[in-house]
């Protein structure tokens, strides 16, 4: 079966001023559909900067990458902004809801970007096997570290998108929320065959995945 | 779903969203009030100079129409040459003054016979006419405005004025003195600013036009008709450059107030639109989203403006009775059209610039 995600050589170097930082240099890494990768490495080895690129939120210095079979490469910003809201869904380390709206907004909003409307069976499947089915009427700043977490999951997966991407998702939660976000993690992955792509520091959390990327320096060292 | 997001997002930080709001109030009403007293002024204006009852109105060369601003009055002797005139019935000589002490005013020197002749005479409410050098006769209004009686003493251009009588209002001016008076008062000896024509039927308007125009080539002739429509029309030049500047203002403030207060919500929520991006959000819907709540406020303000203009012209038309205030509902429509769009101008750049924030930078943004 074809790759969902390939990636050849893929480089991108950060330029402030006259300093350039080279993130990534060279990384070639292929992803099965509905695969979970734990992707590992230590600080600043360019792991979110990879993440970031599989998604379209910025565009690689050179090399290729193929996603469902779309060459991120030549598609302009607005059509790898078009692919992100179709098939890509992000979970951050600081969950990132919007403050000024309540969970369900939060949730129905990505539905609106999305342009397909509301869709209620999807919405109550994912509010409750994210079980934040009845915390949906409160604002961010009125839930827990976990039930922010698992909104922001929610939302992320609510357009059932191809690829999930999380970045450290587990990094601001404490062992028992990081437990509860990790296996609904697994659930999504295993009764869903959600691909997933997932940053982390912590090896308990990377075990939850069946594979483990290890990165350094910009370049994978081990698969 | 973008009107629930804007909504808590205007909720959010109430004192921007009340000040953003305030500002397009104050704009609408600025608008509304600037025209509204004008066009109100003029029109009054217009109708007084209608009540004298005249057909025709003669100014020296080169006076201006509005309000009858002259600079060099005419002899009156000139009236007995219209007078001649076939089809003239009457030919009242008129002294403009302006009191500015205490609002502008403008002061009749009437002579009361030809006066009379051409009005068909005051309705007296109090006293009687001018008889004597000081004397001074008021309308009803100005004498309710300024609480007025028969009998006291009205100091204006520097002069005490006994009012003698207190008039219906109505007939070209607020205040009447004797044109001998007024001549005296100005070193104007035997001169006039205004010839009010009465013709023997207003069928013959249009024959003693022509007849004095061609005695008086260079004189400003002017059918009483014609003058009323050129009052209430945009036909004054000083006046509309007045009116035009006071709404570029107005306009300019609700533009930058908007600017400003859709440039800082922009800068204050970059991690916000960052997250729409993230989420997908092309820039079509980030700017969409901006200036539909700069919309949102412009509209309310409006509306708050539109409230409020109809509650200070209350105010304004109880207090200062001689004042009033036009709205008509083509300038409320213009006035909430410019708001709206100079809004929408205002939060087009920050929308432009929110649009094209880079997501990965907007996420990291503290
Ligand atoms: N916008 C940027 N401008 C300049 N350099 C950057 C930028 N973003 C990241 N970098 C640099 O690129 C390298 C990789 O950063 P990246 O954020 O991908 O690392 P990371 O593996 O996610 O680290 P962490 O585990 O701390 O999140 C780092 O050296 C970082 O300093
Ligand atoms: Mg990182």
């Amino acid at each position: 079966m074809e790759p969902l995600i390939v990636t050849e050589n893929l480089k991108k170097v950060y330029r402030t001023g006259k300093v350039e930082t080279p993130a990534l240099r060279g990384v070639n890494l292929q992803v099965q559909q509905g695969e979970f990768v734990a992707i590992v490495g230590p600080s600043g080895c360019g792991k979110s900067t990879l993440l970031h690129l599989l998604g379209g939120l910025a565009s690689p210095t050179s090399g290729k990458i193929l996603v469902d079979g779309n060459d991120f490469s030549r598609m302009s910003d607005a059509e790898r902004t078009r692919f992100r809201r179709h098939k890509i869904g992000f979970v951050f380390q600081r969950y990132n809801l919007l403050p000024t709206l309540t969970a369900r907004q939060n949730i129905v909003l990505a539905q609106h970007i999305q342009g397909n409307g509301f869709n209620p069976h999807r919405f109550q499947m994912v509010a409750e096997m994210l079980r934040i089915a009845d915390r949906l009427d409160f604002r961010p700043n009125a839930l827990s570290g976990g039930e922010q977490q698992r909104v922001a999951i929610a939302r992320a997966v609510i357009c059932e998108p191809n690829i999930l991407l999380a970045d450290e998702p587990t990094g601001n939660l404490d062992t028992e929320n990081s437990q509860t976000v990790l296996a609904m993690m697994r659930t999504l992955n295993r009764s869903l065959q959600q691909t997933l792509l997932m940053i982390t520091h912590n090896l308990e959390a990377a075990a939850a995945a069946d594979r483990i990327i290890r990165m350094r320096d910009g370049q994978i060292i081990e698969d | 779903m973008i009107g629930r997001m804007i909504v808590a997002n205007v909720l959010h930080r109430p004192v921007r969203t009340i000040v953003s709001v305030l500002a397009v109030a104050i704009e609408v009403g600025m608008v509304l009030l600037v025209v509204g007293m004008t066009t109100g002024m003029l029109t009054e204006a217009a109708k007084r100079v209608g009540g004298v009852g005249a057909d025709i109105m003669v100014q020296p060369p080169g006076a201006s129409f509005f309000l009858g601003v002259t600079a060099a009055p005419m002899p009156v002797k000139i009236a007995d040459l219209i007078d001649g005139l076939p089809h003239v019935s009457q030919v009242a000589p008129v002294l403009l003054q302006f009191n500015t002490s205490g609002g502008l005013n403008l002061i009749y020197g009437i002579d009361m016979k030809s006066f009379n002749k051409v009005s068909g005479g005051f309705v007296y409410y109090a006293g009687g006419p001018v008889q004597h050098t000081w004397d001074i006769l008021v309308d009803n209004w100005y004498a309710r405005a300024n609480n007025v009686k028969v009998g006291q003493t009205l100091n204006l251009l520097n002069h005490n004025f006994h009012v003698c009588g207190i008039v219906q209002h109505g007939k070209g001016a607020r205040l009447f003195i004797r044109l001998s008076t007024a001549q005296e008062m100005t070193g104007a000896l035997g001169r006039a600013s205004i010839f009010f024509v009465k013709c023997t039927d207003p069928g013959y308007t249009d024959n003693v036009l022509a007849a004095i125009r061609k005695l008086l080539p260079r004189y400003q002739v002017l059918s009483v008709r014609e003058y009323m429509s050129m009052m209430t029309s945009n036909n004054l030049p000083a006046l509309t450059d007045f009116v035009t500047t006071m709404i570029a203002i107005a306009v300019g403030i609700g533009f930058l107030v908007i600017f400003l207060s859709m440039y800082t919500t922009i800068t204050e929520r970059t991690r916000e639109i960052g997250i729409l991006k993230s989420l997908g959000a092309s820039k079509f819907y980030v700017i969409h989203a901006i200036l539909e709540e700069a919309g949102l406020m412009a509209v309310v303000g409006i509306g708050v403006g539109c409230a409020g203009t109809f509650l200070l012209r209350t105010l304004i038309v109880t207090y200062f009775p001689t004042l009033t205030v036009q709205l008509t509902i083509s300038w409320g429509l213009r006035a909430a059209g410019l708001a709206l769009v100079g809004s929408l101008i205002g939060a087009f750049y920050p929308a432009l610039r929110a649009a094209s924030l880079d997501p990965v930078d907007a996420l990291a943004y503290e």
